[in-house]
């Protein structure tokens, strides 16, 4: 399949809910009105540019109608009022980059995506007090260059995949590897037009003109900021930013951890030192496979179906003199704080592993690499992870949240693991040390074109969340066709959380016309749509 | 040859951590290449300059030492070329029609690419300045 040029069976027009093709016809002459015909997209060929590339089954559970991309927040304010009126649900997307979780495809089939990628302006950078402020289609790249550009003395914080929006990465809640790392934290004063095409500022830009919008995080009342992630209640079409500044110097850490059990001191020996402080960044500590799959292929190591034995890890691991897990820790700031630190984390490690780490500094006027991560330079590169499995590969993350001590992560990783071995699937997990908390991320790779191979990845998902529930844990973020189950998990209450969100979306957005299901909130008009993602378990409850 | 692999075969972030790692014997990691900015105007109004729409446009994954560049290097190594045939703009056997297929309906690893990523304005440019083979 390497040399395939192709693509699923053309995704079919399925048009939005209750809309007629008359009905949708005029809809779309409508919005060419207001963004200019040549960017209003609706060819077979656009839809399928809008499915998901990793679907896992037909990516047409999950079909875009057609995408409109606004040039400004005016012309979106036009949109949402033309959605109202031809009742043609938009899915917002800022890039579209969101892979593992869907990428641009909407979770209601019929959904019409609201492409933001052309609004792509870097309003503001302000070295002085490390603050920016961009528009939804600034990808991580963008930034990166443009600070680099105009030489500011600035570091940003990246995900996995840097392909993505800077703002709707941080909306989705994701996670980069630097200080400033959990990036929904970094937004401060968002501009959001709202379901019926208000115009909304919040934070202290809820004053016209008042400097302080992008530098104090708090609204004069409520805040809605973080509302507005992981959400349906509005499309937020600015943002502030705050950026971490460049430090003087920084010193890398890298840990070899030998055995798997070794995870439970590890997490109990850092997650002090991050909360204190004395640790910044979010401490990213991959399983072997991260390291294996620089020496080539799975099938240059194991070329049978199903997950690698434990004897052959074994092997591998002893051949290539690899630890179980890997801690790279960064410190940064001025040279003689590191090194005190330096001194503090390596004396906490030694404790439990003699072997001392490997030490790579870095100091102001150094070249910095482009797989920097940790250092927030961009990389599509992570996405090559697609070439170990082989065919047209793809991945979704598995991703639960667990309290940073032993005792939950070392449960979390033995139920797991037990799960993913049952389902004859390799093992791949990272836990991210958050502070208080640790991400798991179990990393479920497919080949798109083998059936089985992606019948089997879904049973095993449903079976991670059920069971991963049953032991009290939830995801931080999932993939589209997961959304309601997950959502099915946060039980509390008879769902007071769900039954609350959907009370509020239902009064802002009585049309429903943002993002329907999107996380599993559904607004009443799209209500009869919750669990028509055939493999989420719907009939069956969808319950854990 | 063995750097060539070492860059082409990676996966996820730990893996690009473990990139970021792979000085020594061979080398350091290629450095960061800035790409230029998006030209100003009409981005459906044809005759743009290819060169800087590919790097603009097409750099995130296609310049030296990314995403796409590290997989093709692999695969024309494997076919008996130069790894500096990973690099699309130093290929002599590509033609527009053949760019154009791949940015509209994927090839492998390459999502397709929406008209809002590129228009197909900017697309036929970038195909005449890939496509050295007609």
């Amino acid at each position: 399949m390497q040399d395939r040029i192709g693509r699923d069976s053309p995704v079919k027009l399925h048009l939005p809910p209750r809309v007629s093709p008359q009905g949708f016809a005029a809809a779309l002459k409508a919005y060419a009105g207001v963004v200019g015909k040549d960017w209003v997209m609706a060819s077979e060929s656009d839809r399928d540019a809008y499915s998901d590339i990793y679907a896992p089954g037909d990516a047409a559970q999950w079909a875009a109608s057609a995408a409109v991309a606004p040039a400004n927040v005016e012309e979106v304010r036009a949109c949402l009022r033309l959605a109202n009126e031809h009742k043609t649900p938009l899915w917002p997307v800022a890039r579209g980059k969101n892979l593992g979780y869907g990428t641009a495809a909407p979770r209601m089939a019929g959904s019409i995506v609201l492409d933001l990628g052309r609004m792509n302006k870097i309003i503001d950078i302000d070295p002085k007090l490390a603050t920016c402020v961009v528009e939804p289609g600034v990808g991580f790249f963008d930034l990166h260059d443009a600070i680099l550009r105009g030489n500011h003395p600035l570091w940003m914080s990246v995900p996995g995949n840097g392909w993505g929006s800077v703002i709707g990465n941080a909306l989705d809640h994701g996670i980069g590897y630097t200080p400033y790392g959990l990036h929904a934290r970094n937004l401060c004063g968002l501009e959001v037009v709202l379901p019926d095409g208000d115009l909304l500022r919040t934070g202290m830009g809820a004053m016209s003109n008042n400097p302080a919008w992008h530098h104090f995080p708090f609204s004069y009342g409520p805040t809605f900021d973080l509302a507005f992630t992981q959400s349906n209640l509005g499309v937020v079409t600015k943002a502030g930013l705050w950026l971490q500044p460049a430090p003087e110097a920084s010193l890398e850490l890298i840990f070899d951890i030998p055995e798997e059990g070794d995870i439970g001191w590890v997490v109990d020996t850092i997650a002090p030192m991050k909360i204190s402080g004395l640790i910044e960044q979010n401490v990213f500590i991959p399983s072997w496979l991260g390291k294996m799959v620089l020496k080539g292929q799975r099938h240059d190591f194991w070329d049978k179906p199903g997950a690698i034995p434990e004897w052959r890890v074994a092997e591998l691991l002893k051949q290539y003199k690899l630890g179980y897990w890997q801690v790279a820790l960064r410190l940064y700031g001025e040279e003689p704080v590191i090194k005190a630190k330096a001194e503090i984390v390596k004396a906490a490690m030694k404790r439990h592993l003699a072997a001392p780490p490997q030490e790579n500094w870095w100091r102001q006027g150094d070249a910095i690499g482009q797989y920097e991560i940790t250092m927030g330079v961009p990389s599509a590169v992570p996405l090559q992870m697609s070439d170990w499995i082989g065919g047209r590969g793809a991945h979704m993350g598995f991703s639960p949240v667990v309290p940073a001590s032993s005792e939950h992560v070392l449960g979390q990783l033995k139920r797991s693991r037990k799960i993913i071995a049952d389902h004859d699937v390799d093992f791949y997990a990272s836990f991210t040390i958050g502070g208080r908390f640790a991400n798991n991320i179990n990393m479920l790779m497919y080949d798109r074109d083998d059936a089985p191979m992606v019948e089997n990845m879904k049973a095993l998902f449903n079976a991670l969340i059920t069971q991963t529930a049953k032991a009290g844990y939830g995801e931080y973020r999932t993939h589209l066709g997961w959304m309601d189950p997950v959502m099915d998990t946060f039980d509390f209450n008879n769902h007071a959380l769900r039954r609350f969100d959907e009370k509020v979306k239902s009064a802002l957005d009585p049309n429903g016309i943002i993002a329907p299901g999107k996380q599993g909130v559904w607004p009443a008009a799209y209500a009869a749509q919750r669990h028509s993602a055939p493999q989420d378990g719907a009939g069956k409850g969808g319950k854990a | 040859m063995i750097r060539t692999v070492l860059f082409a075969a990676a996966a996820m972030l730990g893996a690009a951590i473990a990139l970021a790692q792979a000085g020594g014997p061979h080398g350091p990691p290629p450095p960061y290449p800035l790409r230029p900015a998006y030209p100003a105007g009409d981005r459906h109004a044809p005759g743009g300059d290819g060169k800087v729409l590919f790097e603009a446009h097409c750099g995130y994954c296609h310049l030296a030492g990314g995403m796409g560049s590290n997989l093709i290097t692999k695969q024309q190594v494997m076919m008996g070329h130069a790894p500096d045939q990973g690099l699309l703009a130093n290929r002599s056997d590509l033609t527009a029609d053949y760019v154009k297929a791949v940015v509209r309906n994927g090839k492998g690893a390459m999502p397709i690419q929406t008209r809002v990523d590129i228009t197909d304005a900017e697309l036929d440019a970038v195909a005449r300045y890939l496509g050295k083979a007609g």
